[in-house]
């Protein structure tokens, strides 16, 4: 039925022939006859083209002409590569941040955890919503969880988890302090996880006469063991403990904890103690249920939250009012990605701030080249081509360039996906594990498709009223006013996006340098601090006469001018003590329904304050007489002193405990008074703080050093001195005060990293579109400026006049990036707690640097504008 | 190149092409070039069609199953395809002379309306 081409043309030829055939017969002269039988034909090609296109289903003849202006796109965009090229480049930049962004968010917010039937997992939280916002999570102690246990017909069963830091010894390498997880039998079952190598831990490795078992976790046994398999029934120490490695756990999400190990009850003795399994507010265990077959997380939600009310009214003394203990239920996924959820979905929305700046740079280049194809796109109209073809021709044209965009921005993704889990991983452990997947590559062909289809629609058509006579015969380019708007918008609009993501990389780039510059009141160079972590087994001496000695030996040591311990390291250990326990003083009655005032707890050796150079301002420090037995004493800070003795009489008073965690109150004198120091933030703010001498407690784990030249130098002979006394002793994570505190900002260097990375690129961006643009008019008035210099004009006006053109839309673009990041601050606020708004300096700031980007931007074409020769100008055209 | 028609020609009516193929058609198949001669002197040349709407509509016809076609050699010697009437494409002619002459009977209505003539 359907006919072929040459059928077709058989039929042409055989209608020419008759109708030459008639005009001989008719009289006329045959060459003629022939030349008026074309003639009146018309377009051969066409008609044939259209008879063949009955016979072809519609989207047939779409794809192939597509495929034919594929192929002549490419011819076309070869002619100007370089316009080409910064499209591709744009574009890529575009679709790589946010497909890099958008994978990571997948990973983290959307993939399933690898846990069995990770869908009936949940964490239960109990937090203390009257302490702070979002409310401080508790945990739980052994008798709450043995209460739900035996109620809770919802939760099939419960897994429980704590935290404890244990000295390994065994397994090769020097003894080390490492964080274990201590476990019940039920914990991986309910778990829903597996091991790789020999078994996890089960209900036989419960209750205290068991045998202590260890399972590795992935982590730790590929990292450091290199996935040795000989490891399992190797006999480990676990401080005074001893255990067998019995399996490694399968790689998963390290929840609640990051940990080496995961132990049995009996390696821990603390959870052997009575105050652990008996204590009602000695909460430090993880809660991970499993549900019921059948029953949702709501009706676990519902049921628990019944529990536990009655578990509050049975035992009101466990439950302050005032911290308010509230019970939650959620999946655990939800838990895990909460951290994450807000900051991948700013990241998310930078990504997509970048893509539109991207797309609006695009649209603007394309719309210039359209412009300066506007003769050529008359010429295909005037010739029969259709506005869908017209399009189609622009369409294939904007795919090729898009396409070659994505290819570049998929490949761009890979880097950055690495560079952005990472940074994610501070917030979410599961970013870690985040790979490149397919899924990069369907944003990024969705997004290349998005830009592309959107790039056709922007350069208008000739129009079938206007007259296409100019247009045809000019070969010049001719700007109308409407292009030179439309231009001037999307310049504008790569200004305004540019400027939110300016002023919000300045806001978290001015945090950051407040940061770094405070004043801690430490010397941070020359003080190096170590864990020596308690209780360390094997040391034979008692624990006062270990300090004694490790004072004394590293004293001696060449270039060591001064030794000092403690229990805390400044920001390093931040949040391990809690908001303080409360004290008062002699002669101080709190008002009506105030509570005693709270001070940092501190056991501090002689020497402390000198070695970490915190000024004594009254009194004296403690001395090596300062021991058990002897006068119990205190040095408080500054803020103490002046709460509480405004009168400046603190020393000689005394102050005492009234925590119950420190048992019967008994008083201490007050022997000094120290400068404030805020060992917790990073942020400095007035901090009571409350010093004991380390030989009346016996504890301490920390050890300062300051050296005379480089601390880092002293490390190794430190070490030695220690293990000469303790052979067993981990020494561990020497750093100086002020690598600790770089150490704790970078979060905040990481996030202002990323978001300058962010602006920059946007900055870039905007400085070549606003350059295009102003090199794109100067070019079209290149007349115009030629008749301005003729008549007089002196080459610096005109220089100014492009200049403050740029300047024009820079400012506009501000003035509009400042409105809307404002209203979406206001909009983002609804959904976040944590949203800021920039102050004055980043966004003035961000002004400035728009505006000098702009007069950078705008001089290349400034300077052409005021070279223009004024004789060719004026003969063109 | 004189034209050989200087004669006014109307715009073919949209839709109404495809009528005058099927009406041509009514007495035996045609080739394409006898069924444009044919519109044209039996309007007494006042009708016109181009080729390039022609042929396009015939193989248009001849996928609806109104037209069949079939190759046989021209006045002219040459090898030219022939069309001709099925029998659908009959009843379809039918269908669309009923409705044009419905559709010259409103127009008219309304043309010669009093209203339209006071005006």
């Amino acid at each position: 039925m359907r006919p072929d081409l040459d059928d077709l043309d058989d039929e042409i030829r055989g209608h020419m022939a008759l109708s030459v055939k008639e005009r001989i017969e008719r009289g006329e002269d045959p060459e003629a006859a022939r030349l008026a039988a074309l003639k009146e034909f018309g377009n051969v090609t066409l008609t044939r083209d259209s008879m063949q296109g009955v016979w072809r289903h519609r989207w047939f003849e779409s794809a192939e002409a597509l495929g034919r202006d594929i192929r002549f796109a490419m011819r076309a965009l070869m002619r100007v590569k370089g316009m080409a090229a910064t499209v591709v480049v744009t574009l890529a930049l575009g679709i790589g941040a946010n497909a890099a962004v958008f994978s990571v968010v997948r990973g983290v917010l959307l993939r399933p955890l690898v846990n069995r039937d990770e869908d009936r997992l949940v964490y239960i939280r109990q937090s203390a919503t009257g302490l702070g916002a979002g409310g401080e999570n508790m945990t739980f102690s052994v008798p709450e969880i043995n209460d739900l246990k035996s109620r809770a017909t919802t939760i099939s069963a419960f897994g429980d988890f704590s935290t404890v830091d244990l000295a390994l010894i065994g397994l090769g390498g020097e003894p080390r302090m490492v964080k274990a997880g201590v476990v019940g039998g039920a914990f991986f079952d309910v778990m829903g996880l597996h091991p790789v190598l020999g078994r996890l831990l089960n209900a036989g490795d419960d209750g205290p006469k068991a045998e202590g078992a260890a399972v590795l976790t992935y982590r730790f046994w590929t990292t450091s063991l290199n996935s040795d398999p000989t490891v399992i029934g190797k006999t480990i120490r676990l401080g005074p403990r001893t255990a067998i490695v019995v399996g490694v756990l399968e790689p998963s999400v390290p929840y609640p904890a990051d940990t080496e190990i995961i132990a049995n009850i009996v390696t821990s003795p603390h959870h052997l103690g009575a105050t652990m399994v008996t204590n009602r507010s000695h909460r430090m265990t993880e809660l991970f249920g499993r549900l019921a077959p059948g029953t949702s997380v709501d009706a676990a939600r519902a049921e628990l939250t019944a529990l536990y009310a009655a578990i509050v009214r049975e035992h009101p003394e466990a439950y302050s009012k005032k911290a308010n203990i509230q019970l939650t239920v959620k999946m655990l996924r939800d838990q895990i990605a909460s951290p994450a959820r807000t900051i991948l979905l700013v990241l998310l929305a930078a990504a997509a701030v970048v893509f539109v700046i991207a797309c609006s740079n695009v649209a603007n280049l394309i719309l210039a080249r359209s412009v300066r194809r506007e003769g050529e796109l008359a010429v295909r109209a005037a010739l029969g081509a259709g506005h869908g073809a017209l399009r189609r021709t622009l369409l294939a044209e904007s795919l090729v360039l898009c396409g070659a965009g994505a290819v570049l921005g998929v490949l761009l993704a890979q880097p950055l996906v690495s560079l952005v889990s990472r940074y994610a991983a501070r917030f979410s452990i599961r970013a870690l594990d985040v790979t490149v997947d397919a899924s990069v590559l369907w944003v990024g062909a969705s997004l290349a498709i998005a830009a592309a289809v959107l790039l056709a629609y922007v350069p208008r058509l000739p129009s079938p009223h206007a007259p296409a006579g100019l247009g045809l015969a000019s070969g010049s380019v001719r700007i109308t006013p409407g292009t030179n708007r439309r231009l001037r918008v999307f310049a504008t609009i790569q200004v305004a996006c540019s400027f939110v993501l300016l002023a919000g990389a300045g806001m978290l780039l001015a945090t950051v340098v407040a940061l770094q510059a405070a004043n801690t009141g430490y010397n941070m160079r020359q003080v190096l601090a170590f864990d020596i972590p308690t209780p360390a087994p094997g040391v034979a001496a008692p624990q006062g006469d270990f300090y004694q000695e490790t004072t004394r030996r590293v004293g001696r040591l060449p270039g060591v001018e001064g030794v000092a311990l403690s229990m805390f390291v400044p920001w390093r250990d931040a949040g391990s003590f809690g908001p303080g326990p409360q004290f008062t003083v002699e002669g101080y009655t709190p008002a009506d329904g105030e509570e005693n005032p709270r001070a940092r707890f501190r056991v501090v050796s002689p020497g402390f304050f000198a070695v970490l150079g915190v000024p004594m301002l009254a009194g004296r420090d403690f001395t090596d007489d300062d021991r058990s037995g002897g006068e119990l004493v205190a040095i408080v800070s500054q803020s103490v002193a002046q709460r509480l003795f405004p009168n400046g009489e603190a020393v000689n008073r005394h102050m005492w405990w009234t925590d119950p965690y420190f048992g019967k109150p008994a008083p201490r004198r007050i022997v000094g008074i120290v400068g404030d120091v805020d060992d917790e933030n990073i942020v400095r703010a007035p901090a009571q703080a409350i010093y004991q001498p380390v030989r009346q407690i016996g504890v301490a784990g920390r050890l300062f050093v300051r050296a005379a030249g480089d601390p880092y130098a002293l490390v190794p002979a430190v070490t030695r001195a220690i293990r000469e006394i303790a052979a067993d002793q981990p020494v561990e994570r020497a750093a100086t005060l002020e690598d600790i505190r770089a150490e704790v900002l970078s979060p905040e260097r990481l996030n202002a990293f990323v978001f300058s990375a962010f602006a920059g690129i946007a900055l870039l961006i905007a400085v070549v579109g606003v350059a295009g643009v102003l090199a794109f008019s100067v070019s079209a008035r290149t007349r115009e400026f030629g008749v301005r210099l003729a008549i007089g004009s002196a080459p610096r006006q005109l220089l100014a006049r492009v200049l403050g053109e740029g300047v024009g839309i820079a400012a506009i673009g501000i003035a509009a990036g400042a409105a809307g990041g404002y209203a979406l601050a206001r909009v983002a606020a609804r959904f976040f707690t944590t949203v800021q708004l920039p102050g004055a300096v980043p966004v003035l700031g961000a002004a400035v640097v728009l505006i000098c980007a702009a007069v950078i931007a705008s001089l290349m074409p400034a300077a052409r504008a005021s070279h223009v020769d004024v004789v060719q100008a004026l003969r063109s055209e | 190149m004189t034209k050989t028609s200087d004669a006014p020609r109307l715009e073919l009516l949209q839709g109404t092409l495809d009528m005058l193929v099927l009406r041509t058609l009514q007495w035996g198949p045609r080739h394409g070039h006898g069924i444009g001669q044919a519109i044209r002197s039996q309007s007494d040349d006042l009708l016109k069609v181009e080729t390039g709407s022609l042929y396009p509509a015939l193989h248009r016809l001849v996928k609806r199953g109104w037209l069949k076609a079939e190759w046989g050699i021209s006045e002219a010697n040459q090898r030219a395809r022939y069309y001709q009437l099925t029998a659908a494409g009959k009843a379809q002619l039918s269908v669309e002379r009923d409705r044009w002459s419905q559709l010259v009977d409103a127009i008219g209505r309304v043309m010669n309306s009093a209203s339209a003539i006071k005006e």
